[in-house]
């Protein structure tokens, strides 16, 4: 009896495990059929997991005009990476809309987890109004859509540089390494500059923009490792930044903060006064919010001092695309077309004053002009006006070639041992080392 | 015809009682069938597969899958990060277990016996179980801050320190004392239940003996009450040791990925779920089960002995 009991529980867990896997198979053959762009979506309800609040107001418009219902499920960054892995190994249903970020998108070429988009949008046209529309795009397949404008700039606490007498903005690298020790020497600031220290992937993103700054890039053909050598742009930029940290110009304590604890606790807080590889968003969405801030109206942006003079800055964008186990193809790319047009952009950048704010700063340069268009005021318009020129012509991937498929093994290897030099355990040469082993290892 | 009766009676009482005893046999087997069942779905099938899987290269940047005999164990024994690791969890394991036992047995010996505000203290030393790691780690983030934390504060308060310290990242030891205090500071509550109980289940005729005898408060704690105790200290020890193993949120938060206070299990999630090396990730996910079950036993062995009252 307990036998029998035991047997006809097995084989109803087995045929229950039987049963979603062939729901799923069905689901993906039927996916590939709802390409036309033409056809009717509704009545269909669409999972949408990115990491954006849901913009309830926005969704409903969609909703009446397309007849698609939208599931919004927001979930953090790094838990949400982990969702899609696991439902990507597994095979099975995850979301019809989900995040993809740039330094993923050579994984996805090679697993093939998502559903390229070429079919579905002009790349050519998309890219004159998306300028980092590249940073999504490798094999000449387009794995995503951005949706949020990412960049690195560097902020300055203007009011702090000016207490210390400095007058013009620092236009080299040098210059604003002197600057940096003035603010520290004049007391104004005893450790002005952030940078994330902590063992994670903000830390490899200020190395990235650091590398470019001292003119370089990190990888040539091939994935060559570029930053071996000590006259590189790759080794400069790693011993600067670990020689900031060892001279105090750097908060001892940034050796466990993370990118986001370096601007909402320190550059707001007045604890430190400049931070040279920040989010281009900050500005509006952290330093100048009153109640979140004690430096309204005191930081701004400049140009990113370069090794002889100004820099591109690096775009590090998340996108949206269809994960190939999407259930509704065809309405998930209606979706995304909608979600990324120039009027949703703008409006979810805070145009349409619903307060509902999913985008932090537009993808696109026509949103961003409705944006300026539309400004309460001068220094909003100044702002923006700064942000779009940067944007436009200053704006570039981090990789050329795109990210390589083994981003995450390369990246883990750059904090890794970038932190442990900070925190005196190896030196700047035998990082770099490992660094390189570790490419040469997955190439 | 009335023996016949008779006969029939009995065969029936015979038929039903064997029914009955056939019956009680089966009874406690089928009550234990849904644990049973549950416990191989959930832990020895993904532990079999585990194993199974363990001699692939399973990854998915090459979906297919290839024997590979023991080339994913000897990659990740010989991956410095992973040694590294495995050091940092014996050290995690050792501040662990001894810190969490000593709190415990004091917490626990000293709500033996009630007194007033007894279930207030309980509460409030429970309490800490009952929180997610993560959340205990981003408290405890705030705590030790090297700029503005409390820790600092109070001991530059007390002039212990003359200046604020970084406490996480530096040295190692440093380093996983701290973090595992963060686990201590969670896991003891637990450790206090399983003892408090044990200590109030004991006979109170044995202590009354012991006085009548003479025996004074040490004497009598340290050979009537710890020997008694020991079933209860052995789960104790073996739950701190099992979380001790397992510790990933606290240095996730505490450390992120920083390989001075890297544990086992932050090394098994950074090659499965971050470098989507699977085969690698099983075999070392293995390796972790198999060495947790051993220590366990050789845990319970040693401190679990048979108590007689």
């Amino acid at each position: 009896m307990f036998v029998a009991f035991l047997a006809v529980v097995c084989l109803l867990f087995v045929s229950a495990c039987s049963n979603g896997s062939g729901t799923s198979s069905t689901d993906n053959s039927t996916g590939s059929s709802t390409n036309n762009a033409s056809k009717s979506y509704s009545g269909q309800t669409i999972t949408v997991a990115i990491t954006a609040q849901e913009p309830t107001k926005e969704l409903k418009l969609f909703t009446k005009k397309t007849g698609i219902k939208v599931k919004w499920v927001s979930i953090g960054w790094d838990a949400l990476q982990k969702k899609i892995t696991a439902a990507a190994t597994a095979h099975t249903h995850f979301a019809d809309v989900t995040d993809v970020d740039w330094s993923r998108v050579g994984l996805y070429n090679q697993t093939k987890w998502f559903i390229p988009l070429n079919k579905y949008f002009d790349i050519k046209k998309l890219k004159k109004d998306v300028p980092q529309l590249g940073s999504f795009v490798v094999g000449g397949k387009l794995w995503g859509i951005p949706n949020d404008a990412s960049i690195m700039a560097t902020s300055i606490n203007k009011r702090d540089f000016g207490k210390a007498g400095i007058k013009k903005t620092p236009k080299t690298i040098s210059q604003y390494t002197k600057d940096l020790q003035k603010v520290k020497k004049s007391g104004v600031n005893q450790h002005p500059l952030g940078i994330p220290f902590t063992a994670a992937e903000g830390l490899s993103t200020y190395w990235y923009e650091t590398t470019a700054a001292f003119g370089g890039h990190l990888f040539g053909k091939g994935y060559k490792p570029l930053f071996k050598s000590p006259s590189s742009a790759g080794y400069k930029a790693m011993k600067w930044m670990t020689d900031a940290y060892k001279s105090g110009l750097v908060p001892k304590g940034d050796i466990n903060s993370k990118d986001v604890e370096i601007s909402q606790s320190q550059m707001a807080q007045h604890r430190i006064s400049s931070i040279f590889s920040d989010y281009a968003t900050n500005k509006s969405s952290v330093y100048d919010v009153k109640g979140k801030s004690k430096v309204v109206g005191q930081v701004n942006y400049i140009p990113t001092p370069g090794k002889n003079g100004k820099h591109p800055n690096l775009g590090n964008p998340d996108g949206v695309g269809i994960p190939a186990t999407s259930k509704h193809v065809g309405a998930a790319v209606k979706f995304i077309k909608w979600f990324t047009s120039t009027k949703v952009q703008a409006d979810l950048s805070g145009l349409n004053g619903s307060g509902e704010q999913a985008v932090g700063f537009p993808m696109r340069l026509s949103s961003m002009k409705l944006l300026e268009e539309n400004a309460s005021n001068d220094n909003s318009k100044n702002n923006l006006n700064q942000l779009i020129k940067l944007y436009k012509n200053n704006t570039q991937p981090v990789f050329p070639n795109g990210p390589p498929p083994w981003y995450s093994q390369f990246s883990e290897s750059v904090y890794t041992n970038i932190h442990s030099v900070a925190a005196g355990n190896e030196t700047v040469d035998e990082a770099i080392n490992k660094i390189v082993k570790v490419v040469n290892e997955q190439k | 015809m009335a023996d016949n009766k008779l006969e029939t009676t009995r065969q029936h009482n015979g038929i039903y009682k064997q029914s009955r005893r056939r019956k009680a046999k089966f009874l406690p087997y089928l009550l234990v069938a849904p644990l049973i069942l549950f416990i191989a779905v959930l832990a020895l099938y993904p532990t079999l597969l585990t194993f199974v899987k363990s001699f692939f290269i399973v990854s998915a940047l090459d979906p297919t899958q290839k024997f590979a005999g023991l080339a994913n164990y000897i990659a990740v024994l010989t991956d410095s990060g992973v040694i590294q690791s495995i050091l940092n969890t014996f050290l995690y394991i050792i501040f662990g277990v001894v810190i969490s036992l000593i709190l415990a047995l004091f917490f626990s010996f000293s709500l033996r016996n009630k007194f007033r505000g007894r279930g207030i203290i309980l509460a409030i030393v429970i309490l800490p179980w009952a929180l997610p790691p993560i959340t205990e780690g981003i408290i405890w983030n705030w705590i030790y801050n090297s700029q503005f934390g409390v820790l600092n504060s109070i001991l530059n308060s007390l002039h212990i320190i003359n200046h604020y310290h970084v406490w996480i990242s530096g040295n190692q030891l440093v380093t996983i004392f701290f973090i595992e205090l963060v686990q201590i500071w969670q896991m003891t509550p637990l450790s206090v239940v399983l003892i408090l109980a044990s200590l109030q289940s004991l006979p109170k005729e044995l202590f009354s003996a012991a006085k009548v005898d003479g025996a004074g408060k040490w004497k009598t704690t340290w050979s009537i009450t710890l020997p008694l105790i020991r079933p209860g200290i052995a789960i104790a020890v073996v739950e701190s040791l099992i979380q001790s193993i397992n510790i990933f949120d606290q240095v996730y938060v505490l450390n992120g990925n920083a390989t001075v206070g890297s544990s086992v299990m932050i090394q098994t999630y950074q090659i499965a779920f971050e470098n989507l090396n699977f085969g690698q990730g099983y075999a070392l996910s293995f390796l972790t089960t198999i060495g947790t079950m051993i220590m366990s036993v050789v845990l319970l062995k040693v401190i679990n002995r048979k108590v007689e009252y």
